[in-house]
């Protein structure tokens, strides 16, 4: 009957703040659960939140890199259709912007009616402006687009020639606001009689 | 018990203070310093709640089952110290005082338990000398057979001897117990 021998020591009166301190021990173990459970549910819930955000973002960026690469092969296209058709005229024109030389590069399709024009070396813009490059026909002059450069890097872009009726007599490039004019009003770049 | 099962935290209080003071005593007794046994105090309570399912009334009393707890939580601690060579002595010094209640001894009339206290004392003072020993140094110093052979210099199969002897006289005594506590 040894189990009872414990009861042989006298008693010891445990000091007052044990009790709190003994109770909170055994009691907060017992509440753990609940807070081991609410942080599961919320890593798990994290989790989910995060692999569908990651599945959406995953989803968007093979969506934008397909447009890309389309985009990429058409412009690839585009470029080796215009440089090596004999329709195409070459007409390059040195220009100064900003203190530096650079250069406008025309590549005129004349059976497919549009342009192929890289930029080189062009100053980059100030904030509120752009370049805008202009088609000079025997009925005026017409916007053919708004260029802003904000990066000292080359730029390339196919232009259709405005519609049949109208016959391209030329081309020039303005400095305009950044949302371009409808007529030139700006600084000229160049002006070229073809 | 059926409200400890319960998950009833009342009943844990309740039962902190009927048997905290027993708690205490007990690993006090075996590791003589007041810290090292409240942590106990606490360990046992914590077990005890986390564990009373495991306890099944057909094999015993709620106190033994406690006690024993505590006594085996008091002897862990005190095999650990007992490595550690700086608390070595100051174990031995305190080991001559068996006895000892301590400063905290609380008043008797105060003390749940106390009725059953002073008949399992009775019951241990009442045994020969030679089998008291052998049973403190194996219930309280959580010593085997082998070492209070070593301890008392005795024959191995003396010491089992004794320790079946006292076992025989302590059953014979205390077979009729039940726990105070509900």
């Amino acid at each position: 009957m040894t189990d009872w021998l414990g009861m042989s020591v006298p008693p010891r009166t445990p000091r007052p703040e044990l009790k709190g301190r003994v109770l909170a021990r055994a009691l907060a173990r017992r509440r753990r659960w609940p807070l081991a459970v609410a942080a599961a549910l919320a890593v798990v819930a994290a989790g989910v939140g995060g692999a569908w955000w990651a599945h959406r973002t995953i989803d968007a960026l093979m969506a934008e890199r397909d447009r890309l690469a389309a985009r990429v092969a058409a412009l690839d296209d585009t470029v080796s259709s215009f440089i090596h058709d004999p329709a195409t005229r070459l007409i390059q024109v040195p220009v100064s912007t900003g203190g530096r030389v650079g250069s406008v590069t025309i590549f005129a399709d004349s059976v497919r009616h549009r342009w192929l024009v890289r930029c080189d070396g062009l100053a980059p813009n100030a904030r509120d402006q752009a370049y805008q490059l202009w088609f000079v026909t025997d009925q005026g002059t017409r916007p053919a687009a708004v260029m802003a450069m904000d990066r000292d890097q080359p730029m390339v872009m196919a232009l259709p020639l405005p519609q049949a009726g109208e016959q391209v007599r030329g081309a020039a490039m303005t400095i305009e606001p950044r949302s371009g004019s409808a007529s030139p009003s700006g600084p000229t770049v160049f002006r070229l009689e073809l | 018990m059926r409200r400890l099962k319960g998950r009833d935290e009342r009943a844990l209080q309740e039962l902190y203070d009927a048997l905290a003071p027993w708690v205490l005593g007990l690993a006090f007794r075996i590791l003589h310093d007041e810290d090292e046994a409240e942590e106990v105090v606490g360990d046992v309570f914590v077990k005890v709640w986390r564990h009373v399912h495991k306890h099944d009334p057909r094999r015993g009393p709620l106190v033994p089952w406690i006690l024993s707890i505590t006594r085996n939580r008091a002897l862990d601690e005190l095999r650990r110290r007992r490595r550690w060579w700086r608390k070595a002595d100051r174990w031995e010094q305190a080991h001559g005082t068996d006895e000892e209640a301590g400063d905290r001894a609380p008043n008797e009339a105060a003390v749940p338990g106390w009725p059953l206290h002073r008949e399992v004392h009775a019951a241990l003072a009442a045994l020969p000398d030679d089998l008291r020993r052998v049973v403190t140094l194996a219930y309280f110093e959580g010593l085997s057979h082998s070492q209070i052979a070593r301890r008392l210099q005795q024959p191995l199969g003396t010491v089992k001897t004794r320790l079946r002897a006292a076992h025989r006289k302590l059953t014979d005594q205390l077979g009729h117990l039940k726990d105070w506590v509900e």
